[in-house]
């Protein structure tokens, strides 16, 4: 069965101190949806998904989760709840095993067997790892051991940060292969990523960020092909008349 | 399967041996020496778990020791409450006080931990001086009556002494379990990145509260143990400087290990008495060790920083995994 608006954002705002980072943002997230989140550096996107993962307390609007109001719950508590973040750089256990790491995703629900042995299928590596420790892996390696753990938890949303961050281009191949996979399961993906052209090519949706609004959306076919969206994130130079326009004074 | 039978049966043997030495030891002097040995070893594993396995400093570890000594010897000598009673009640005023500390002092972090449990050490030195009612203060609080159950009472420097490395050892194997089960894990996670064990579900804020609180209560239990072995204490036992011992017993035995710091406090202790203990030292080597204890104590921590910041982190259990993780 898929839901439309499992993941519901109503007008966030959520920022530092007096500094206010996200200004207003709304988007849904369905179930069997990757829903991709562009943006510059400084637009917000990170500040947005920690609010929505409470690790920040927003300022303003409201996060549902299915029919639940979770805004500012506690990220322990989402995580009981079927929201998981996969967090920027990782923050894996370093000095812990893969088998550890991978226990302590599940720390909020327990082990179960079938979600453990489903991790391991959809990322083979992490079984030859099972117990080295995981400050030992590879940058590629580290990322299926942050996104696995994550899935431990049987989220229902997970929140995929930068999953591409430093990686080479083959090894974040296999992990956007593996995200499609999960959205067959049925997951729901919001997705930040650095890398758009790759990201909307597994992608369902899309909304652009700038400034901590969302200033377009539309589907991931549709922006692929705005000529805005491709002249600040896909390094599609296609309309050069526009761009020599767009540089005069 | 066969490698952790041998192991288990090691650990028994071990662990009876240990628990033989006493025996087999007559000299009075030299059983106190090892009574205290097993008294530090009770609160260097508390310490191991709060600094070693979790990351929280605390630089006032000897003020929880100090809170369980007084409150056991206290409520025998003065209130007149069976033994197994006050040593509970003390270990669990030791646990409210470490929770007292731990609530407030959550939103710390390195410096500001240490500080904080630095400052709340200094206060309760003050305090075991000033509250003459309770501590006897500088002329300190004796005939503290000795451990005992009903008509049974442990009197003898070999008795005390079992007692003592029987209860270290209770709770050196309780501290390993918490270490490899679930709790254990929470605490080596957020040691490790505390966004992370966030992003797990991990309540940081809990977790970092509940183990300050055992580890309090385990210095407050060692602390009870150590009043009714000697039958005296003053606040001079309680200071700062035992702090410190402690943790540069952690720092030496090393990150998420038991028998690392475990083997740094064994050591720590026997070294002001090796006069005593090793025969046909001389005096004069002797009398110099125990001169210039703190700064041996001082520098080895130093060395240990430069050479291994791990510390020695003897880890018999998962030493093969870590090899094979850093060979490839």
């Amino acid at each position: 069965m898929i839901v439309s608006d499992l993941l519901q954002i109503e007008g966030l705002h959520a920022g530092y101190g007096r500094i206010e980072v996200v200004r207003g943002v709304s988007l849904t997230v369905g179930s069997g949806e990757v829903v991709t989140l562009l943006g510059s550096n400084g637009a917000g996107k990170s500040t947005l998904l920690k609010a929505v993962a409470g690790l920040l307390q927003p300022s303003a609007g409201t996060v549902k989760l299915g029919a639940d109001d979770v805004t500012g719950v506690a990220p322990e508590k989402l995580v009981r709840r079927g929201l998981a973040l996969v967090p920027e750089g990782r923050m894996l256990f370093g000095s812990l095993t893969v088998k550890e790491n991978l226990s302590l995703g599940a720390y909020a629900t327990g082990v179960d067997e079938a979600v453990l042995a489903r991790v391991l299928a959809l990322f083979p590596v992490l079984k030859e790892r099972f117990s080295q420790r995981a400050a030992t892996l590879s940058g590629g390696e580290q990322q299926m051991l942050a996104i696995g753990r994550a899935l431990m938890s049987k989220p229902k949303v997970m929140l995929l940060d930068e999953p591409s961050l430093g990686l080479a281009p083959k090894v974040v191949g296999q992990i956007f292969e593996a995200l499609d996979e999960l959205r067959d399961d049925g997951l729901g993906v919001l997705l930040v990523e650095q890398d758009a052209n790759l990201a909307l090519k597994h992608s369902d949706r899309g909304y652009v960020m700038r400034g901590g609004r969302l200033v377009v959306q539309g589907s991931a076919v549709e922006l692929r092909c705005d000529d805005d969206v491709r002249l600040a994130y896909l390094g599609s130079w296609h309309r050069k008349e526009q761009s020599d326009a767009d540089m005069e004074p | 399967m066969n490698a952790f039978r041998v192991r288990q049966w090691f650990g028994v043997i071990v662990a009876m041996a240990m628990l033989a030495v006493p025996l087999v030891v007559t000299d009075r002097y030299v059983l106190k020496v090892l009574t205290f040995v097993g008294v530090n070893a009770i609160v260097v594993v508390g310490l191991a778990l709060l600094f070693g396995f979790a990351g929280q400093v605390s630089l006032g570890h000897a003020a929880f020791f100090g809170v369980g000594a007084y409150a056991s010897a206290f409520l025998t000598g003065t209130l007149g409450v069976p033994w197994l009673g006050a040593v509970a009640l003390a270990v669990v005023l030791a646990c409210v006080v470490g929770w007292a500390v731990a609530v407030p002092s959550l939103r710390l972090k390195g410096h500001y931990l240490a500080m904080a449990t630095l400052g709340f050490n200094e206060i309760m030195s003050v305090v075991f001086v000033e509250a003459r009612a309770v501590t006897g203060g500088n002329d300190g609080l004796g005939n503290i009556p000795f451990p005992s159950i009903g008509p049974l009472e442990l009197r003898s420097p070999t008795a005390l002494c079992v007692l003592v490395w029987a209860v270290a050892l209770a709770v050196a194997l309780a501290a390993r379990n918490i270490t490899l089960s679930r709790p254990g894990r929470a605490m080596r996670a957020l040691h490790a990145t505390e966004p992370g064990a966030l992003a797990v579900g991990i309540d940081v804020a809990a977790v970092k509260v509940r183990v300050f609180a055992l580890s309090a209560g385990l210095a407050g239990l060692a602390g009870a143990l150590y009043a009714h072995a000697v039958g005296f204490i003053s606040p001079s036992s309680f200071g700062l400087d035992f702090s410190i011992l402690l943790m540069a017993a952690v720092v030496l035995g090393g990150r998420e290990s038991l028998l690392g710091p475990l083997a740094a406090m064994t050591a720590f202790t026997l070294l002001p008495y090796s006069g005593a203990l090793l025969p046909g030292i001389p005096r004069a080597v002797a009398e110099t060790i125990q001169d210039w204890v703190p700064d041996l104590v001082g520098l080895t921590v130093v060395l240990t920083l430069i050479v291994r910041a791990r510390g020695a982190s003897l880890r018999f259990a998962t030493r093969k995994q870590a090899e094979a993780g850093e060979d490839s």
